[in-house]
């Protein structure tokens, strides 16, 4: 049975948006390719974190809102204007706030089910005359949400094939890979500036890359998975499902 | 063509220990002498957002206290006015209706042989005889949530006020219930010439008929 699917988000336990896929329906996208919104989207994701401070405490969970660049994508947002109707915010900005509302939302909910309903009680949808929203948290507090029309029938089990089949299978193996990456990239500038401070000492101490954190490889600054693999994949499973 | 029944005979033999087992599980709970309530808890909210009539019929959902059920109810209700914004399909719903706003506009202008469409920013232009575009449905916030453990119902009238109906994840025909929930509400709270709007529900009327009724339902599974 097809399954029109607006969009899906995944939250880590920090709260930031992971990943981002929104695939509209055809019919009323007709206009333009059905496509993941890459261009938008990756703009948000995968915009490295430039500011100093976050290279300096790259451990520190900083809010995801302050240090990423939006105004920049504002320009190629083609319907803009346009009277009343139309939202006077950006494409980007939407999608970022619309992140923020459904983290928060399925934040107090959930909160809410386990209160009402027990620990071991889960939220598991929710649903209003135009869409309905499918949740699913793994135990590691890894949040999956995912957005249909309104008819559609649990899909609990499809989230949790997402988890196992796509996400542990690419992005987790793959994730830690690019997180070593990633972490090697500050680890360098943080000794590049200390080797400014030492006038060219030629300190390299032992590359803290060994210490790999067992524990799921954070995503700090709404960086996304960047992961060529998972996203193929899942943009595969969730167009099989429409 | 007789194996095939017995081929099904035979699955259901091997399966045969799982089935016992789930039946059991669901019977348990009458069998203790705690009765599986359909209908659990009934809360109305205000549309400020405040707690005026919080009951409940039955097991199944952990008691909390009183400061607790207001907190729920305020948070439920701004979680409420959160997922009516969350609509995805809004701005193809208003690009949709711009559009055909539009194109009625050039049609009629077209028509009336170059009058000038002054008249047509005004949501629909008037009674011009063509049909008025369909203007988006407005968002209705959160109506079902299911959980592991229950089902809640969120009706949200005309007026603000949302009837929370916790039920259990098997109950059926919830929107039933719910009208007549409401019907009594009209009945034996909105019109007692002794309630102040907003304010919480003390009516004994109200309490009486709502018990008769949820009993009812709950005897009737």
């Amino acid at each position: 049975m097809p399954v029109q699917v607006f969009s899906f988000y995944i939250f880590d336990r920090h709260s930031h948006r992971v990943h981002l896929l929104q695939a509209l329906d055809r019919p009323l996208h007709h206009h333009a390719p059905l496509s993941t919104s890459h261009t938008s989207s990756d703009h948000l994701l995968t915009s490295p974190p430039t500011s100093s401070s976050a290279t300096l405490h790259p451990h520190r969970a900083s809010a995801p809102a302050g240090s990423l660049p939006t105004s920049s994508s504002s320009t190629n947002n083609g319907i803009s204007g346009g009277g009343a109707y139309r939202d006077s915010r950006s494409a980007a900005t939407r999608a970022k706030d619309d992140a923020k509302l459904i983290f928060g939302t399925v934040f107090s909910l959930r909160n809410m089910v386990r209160k009402l309903g027990g620990d071991d009680d889960a939220f598991i949808s929710y649903r209003t005359a135009q869409y309905k929203l499918h949740y699913y948290e793994t135990p590691s507090s890894l949040r999956f949400a995912m957005l249909t029309e309104p008819g559609a029938l649990s899909m609990r089990n499809v989230l949790h094939q997402i988890y196992i089949n796509l996400w542990v299978e690419y992005g987790e193996f793959i994730s830690v890979y690019l997180g070593r990456e990633f972490l090697r990239e500050r680890v360098c500038s943080i000794e590049d500036d200390k080797k400014k401070t030492r006038n060219g000492s030629d300190f390299r101490g032992p590359s803290p890359l060994s210490k790999t954190p067992l524990s799921p490889v954070e995503h700090k600054n709404g960086d996304g998975v960047r992961n060529e693999m998972f996203e193929m994949g899942l943009d595969k499973f969730v167009r099989g499902l429409m | 063509m007789s194996s095939g029944p017995c081929r099904k005979a035979g699955l259901g033999w091997s399966n045969w220990k799982k089935k016992p087992e789930l039946r059991r599980a669901g019977e348990t709970s009458v069998e203790n002498g705690l009765p599986k309530w359909a209908v659990i808890a009934l809360l109305i909210i205000n549309k400020a957002g405040g707690l005026i009539y919080n009951r409940t019929f039955g097991e199944g959902l952990n008691q909390l206290n009183s400061n607790d059920y207001l907190v729920l109810a305020g948070t439920f209700h701004g979680v409420h006015a959160i997922t009516a914004r969350l609509n995805p399909l809004r701005e193809h719903q208003a690009a949709h209706f711009y559009a055909q706003q539009q194109q009625q506009q050039y049609s009629a202008s077209g028509s009336l042989g170059g009058a000038s469409s002054s008249g047509g920013g005004g949501g629909g232009g008037g009674g011009q005889g063509g049909p008025l575009p369909s203007r988006p449905e407005p968002p209705s916030g959160l109506e079902v949530m299911e959980t592991e453990n229950f089902r809640l119902q969120c009706f949200n009238t005309q007026t603000g006020t949302k009837f929370l109906l916790f039920t259990d994840t098997m109950q059926a025909n919830v929107d039933v219930a719910m009208r007549k929930v409401y019907e009594l509400y009209a009945d034996y709270v909105m019109k007692n010439p002794f309630y102040q709007l907003e304010m919480p529900v003390r009516c004994d009327m109200f309490d009486r008929k709502l018990n008769s009724y949820i009993r009812e339902i709950n005897n009737s599974r």
